[in-house]
């Protein structure tokens, strides 16, 4: 006998696939929607979207950082290089302590006033910053390393730092995707005069090829025009951006995100979560990932997820049992079950791209697999990928969508640590941590041990996802494991004080991007090692190294050139041995899920279609609008 | 007691309610294990992929104290916290929108709170109330069943399933709303006015019906009490029209516990309706106050609670004061 459910579900269903093609001409804020690219927010609703002044808030997000402002210099965020985009060139060096550069800018680029770009407004920003350096709160990046600047003329500066640096190019301009050094528009900021500290700058005037047309004082979505004279602009000179208008909008929870998503409302979305973009991908053919195959998303982002450990507590300060922890980790696991198996683990601590894993992983091979533990035990798993695969396909996922034998390393990773809940026990007993009464793995004095796990709440919902999973695992092998979800502001208070860390998922010292590793480990020194029960914040080391070898090799190179033989192969050494005492249990690279909507714009950065990186917060977003092509709908 | 008394004794709790509120709103929101400071270095170590060296955060942490007004032991800071506030209602700035200022942050997010909850609170409270009085006074009657029935059926769903079915029905299977409201710019005018509307209409309906259920629910039960009170049945007898029993003896009597509650459901409006807020993308003081509680943005806390405060006891000492005009057994006392 059919079921009544059955009679129901038929229609209701035409009705659901009858919504998905949903065609709009205009936009909701008046433009045709055949003209306009529509960005789902990185951060959401913005509470102040009038605050653009860069000497204050960055506005960084909803287009500023691609669109609104340039740089002096860009970076390449598939091949880790720096390009010039404001600078005419890569700075030159004018001694030979490093400490003395020739900044070079291209004349012709105009801010969207049509004022021209010249070295007046590099001036008058350091100055400005210099000035009122304690009542300007985004400055003191670039504060702290710069010493003086000499205009030399309208296109040429000169710049002296306070220390040696081998990465100008990085320090004042962009790093992965962010920039702190910003130039503003004298002849906008100068006439504030002292009111500078509190000016607003809205709309700004901009660098980029676009200005600001409109933005929503509630926050919720900003509005991007083409200017007409783009190719006067700070990166007009990659090619004509193809969409005449941006709009950045939050689409609100992502349930609302995905329905508007599958309605075709906007094109690109920014960190849906897996489960999301697989039902909408079932209702709206349109709708794709970065590839077919598993992981399904672009893994290449800087920074990769970790545990980090209190070292300087009890028992996180014993190497046995972090190893033990990082053993009893059923990571494959894990991942199918927070991620659905869309993941690319890392061993090292640093992110598995193409850009580092040439400089460290191929260097770190033999170490990886040579790994040996004082009793003798290798806990390399070079097969991990290839299980993963097994274990995929015996879930059930078809064997087209996974990699081919030669292709799981890049898709999946090299290779993790062995799941092995036998040896993290005898590990533990060799410091005479046993199971107790009830299961769970005691204190050496026998004392009950609980480790507090703390990962981010509903803010960032695949982290989350994976502190509980990681949790569920340690609890299997007998740890008694305590998830404390956290917000935001509560997350960075427990990153930088060692009385609130136990156990965290962090990311944040786990984001050397390229050769120029001290730009992430650079804070692996002395002055950032505090009591282990202290309250004082630390400036960085959310890892709590304190190894002062690592320290002693981060302190000697820092005069050696950046893509020096010697400095790589510091930051291999660093690398490894925070590897071989598992300082942290580095998991993955962040997965990154950009989905994009081609029911009116084609041709995104796909695997079989690659031109950039595909995340719309990077540098590769330029050419990805100079690249994208409307479909004419 | 006199008037003069009694005004004067409403007044001075009133008084007392305000300052004591004050004082734990500023102490409460620095038990959280939040520290501003370390919020916004985080998330500036994020934006930089953790290459912020260790010196530049060491002089925005002095800096950020400074500006913050973080300086200076808790009781320093809670007197100049009480001049700043009672002397010139001034919060400072707010820490996670810096250099915002906290008025500027709340008062740009509540008159969208305050239209959008005044008036589906009010609607919301007239709409049950009708409809639950015509369910208590003809309690016997089958129709008054089926009313009960749309209480019953509406009240106990979660908010949040309500709003999303609404927003599934009415801007996904019927596309006639939008999935997320997106509010126009520019001067006001009836073109921006009804969009306006058009747009808030999902989230000002799921309100409606949130509160619909339980004033049905609420109302019948107390016209049921009423209808049973031997002065109505006295007017039944007198020959008073159904009309007549019902409006001016059983829904006057009955109501007396709703406007309380009213009142205070309005005094509470000023908290916002965070659910809301976020389910249909609609600007207001809730998710001011969700990222000031996250960010531990102290100010902006201090700012909207002390205002949420003034509020429900100015609602609680306006019903006092007015109580006595609604009920002659109250004035008589």
């Amino acid at each position: 006998m059919v079921k009544l459910s059955r009679y129901l579900m038929v229609p209701m269903l035409g009705v659901l696939m009858g919504t998905t093609s949903f065609a709009q001409e205009m936009t909701d804020v008046g433009t045709p929607r055949s003209e306009t690219l529509i960005v789902q927010t990185f951060d959401g609703k913005v509470a102040t979207p009038d605050a653009q002044n860069p000497f204050i808030s960055y506005a960084i997000w909803r287009g500023f950082r691609e669109l609104g402002w340039s740089s002096l210099w860009e970076m390449d965020t598939a091949s880790g290089q720096s390009y010039p985009e404001l600078a005419d060139g890569m700075p030159e060096v004018l001694n030979a302590e490093h400490t003395k550069f020739r900044i070079k800018i291209r004349p012709g680029v105009f801010w969207s006033d049509g004022v021209e770009f010249t070295t007046a407004d590099m001036a008058y920003t350091l100055d400005t910053a210099f000035k009122y350096r304690e009542k300007l709160t985004r400055v003191s990046g670039y504060t702290s390393i710069v010493k003086s600047w000499t205009v030399i003329d309208p296109y040429t500066m000169e710049v002296e730092t306070s220390e040696p640096s081998y990465s100008f190019e990085t320090s004042m301009g962009v790093y992965t995707w962010g920039a702190r050094f910003v130039p503003v528009p004298k002849h906008i900021f100068e006439p504030q005069g002292e009111n500078v500290v509190t000016f607003k700058n809205a709309p700004a005037v901009t660098l980029g090829p676009y200005k600001i047309k409109a933005f929503d004082p509630n926050g919720f979505w900003q509005l991007w025009e083409r200017r007409e004279d783009w190719q006067r602009s700070g990166w007009g000179n990659l090619g004509e951006p193809k969409a005449k208008y941006v709009l950045y909008k939050d689409f609100g929870a992502e349930e609302t995100r995905t329905l508007a998503f599958v309605q075709n409302q906007y094109d690109i979305d920014t960190f849906m979560s897996p489960d999301s973009i697989q039902a909408a991908k079932a209702r709206n053919p349109n709708i794709q990932t970065f590839s077919d195959r598993f992981p399904y998303h672009d893994m290449n982002d800087a920074c990769s997820w970790a545990v980090y450990m209190n070292q300087q507590k009890a028992p996180y300060d014993l190497e046995a049992v972090r190893w033990a922890l990082a053993l009893s980790l059923d990571l494959k696991q894990v991942g199918i079950t927070a991620l659905s198996g869309q993941f690319k683990v890392a061993a090292l601590p640093i992110a598995d791209t193409p850009v580092t894993n040439p400089i460290y992983y191929e260097a770190s091979a033999q170490f990886l697999n040579d790994l040996t533990l004082a009793d003798g035990y290798k806990p390399y798993d070079p097969n991990f990928g290839a299980d993963l695969v097994a274990a995929l396909k015996a879930q059930g996922a078809p064997e087209s969508e996974l990699p081919t034998a030669e292709n799981i390393a890049a898709s999946f990773g090299g290779g993790w640590w062995k799941h092995d809940p036998a040896q993290a026990e005898k590990l533990l007993a060799s410091v005479g941590m046993t199971k107790g009464a009830d299961g769970f793995f005691t204190m050496p004095d026998g004392s009950p041990w609980v480790v507090t796990l703390t990962t981010p709440g509903d803010w960032n919902k695949n982290l989350q996802r994976l502190g509980f999973s990681i949790a569920d695992s340690w609890k299997k092998a007998g740890f008694n494991v305590s998830v404390q979800q956290v917000d935001n502001g509560e997350f960075g208070s427990t990153q930088s004080t060692n009385s609130k860390l136990d156990v965290m998922l962090n990311w944040g010292n786990t984001c050397v991007y390229n050769a120029n590793w001290r730009n992430s480990w650079g804070v692996f020194k002395s002055d950032n090692v505090k009591d282990a029960t202290s309250d004082e914040p630390l400036n960085g080391n959310w890892m709590r190294v304190t190894d002062q070898g690592i320290f002693d090799i981060v302190t000697k190179s820092a005069s050696l050139p950046t893509g020096s033989a010697e400095n790589i192969a510091n930051g291999n050494a660093i690398a490894q041995k925070l590897t071989a005492t598992m300082q942290a249990i580095n998991l993955m690279s962040i997965p990154t899920t950009v989905p994009t909507n081609s029911t009116y714009w084609t041709n995104y950065s796909k695997q079989d279609n690659f031109y950039a990186a595909p995340y719309t917060w990077w540098s590769s977003f330029k050419k990805t609008l100079v690249n994208i092509t409307p479909t004419g709908k | 007691m006199g008037i003069v008394q009694y005004v004067a004794k409403r007044l001075g709790l009133f008084l007392a309610v305000l300052f004591i509120g004050l004082t734990i709103t500023f102490f409460l929101p620095r038990l959280m294990p939040v520290n501003p400071i370390d919020g916004y270095i985080s998330q500036l170590m994020s934006l930089s992929s953790g290459s912020l060296s260790s010196e530049a955060v060491a002089e925005l942490r002095v800096n950020l104290e400074e500006l913050y007004g973080l300086k200076g032991d808790l009781l320093s800071q809670y007197v100049s916290y009480l001049e700043r506030v009672l002397l010139r209602f001034d919060f400072g700035p707010s820490f996670a929108y810096y250099p915002a200022t906290v008025s500027d942050v709340v008062l740009n997010a509540l008159p969208w709170t305050l239209a959008l909850l005044l008036t589906t609170t009010v609607l919301g409270w007239a709409l049950g109330n009708m409809v639950g009085l015509v369910a208590g006074y003809f309690h016997t009657k089958r129709l008054a069943t089926l009313l009960e029935i749309v209480g019953i059926l509406i009240y106990p769903i979660p908010y949040y399933i309500l709003a999303v079915s609404v927003i599934l029905l009415f801007a996904y299977v019927f596309p006639v709303f939008p999935l997320s409201a997106t509010f126009p710019v520019g001067e006001m005018s009836l073109n921006k006015l009804g969009l306006i509307l058009y747009n808030a209409f999902l989230p000002a309906l799921a309100l409606v019906l949130a509160g619909f259920g339980w004033n049905i629910l609420s109302m019948k039960a107390l016209a049921i009490a009423t209808t049973e009170e031997p002065y109505v049945t006295y007017a039944r007898l007198k020959g008073a029209s159904n009309w007549t029993r019902m409006t001016r003896y059983v829904f006057r009597n009955a109501m007396l516990p709703q406007v309380t509650a009213l009142a205070l459901s309005i005094g509470t409006i000023f908290n916002g309706a965070l659910l809301t807020e976020i389910i249909f993308s609609y600007p207001g003081v809730g998710l001011i106050m969700r990222t000031a509680a996250t960010g531990g943005d102290y100010n902006v806390l201090y700012g909207v609670i002390t205002i949420s405060i003034i509020a429900v006891a100015t609602a609680g000492l306006i019903i006092d004061l007015i109580y006595p005009l609604l009920d002659p057994r109250i004035r008589h006392k």
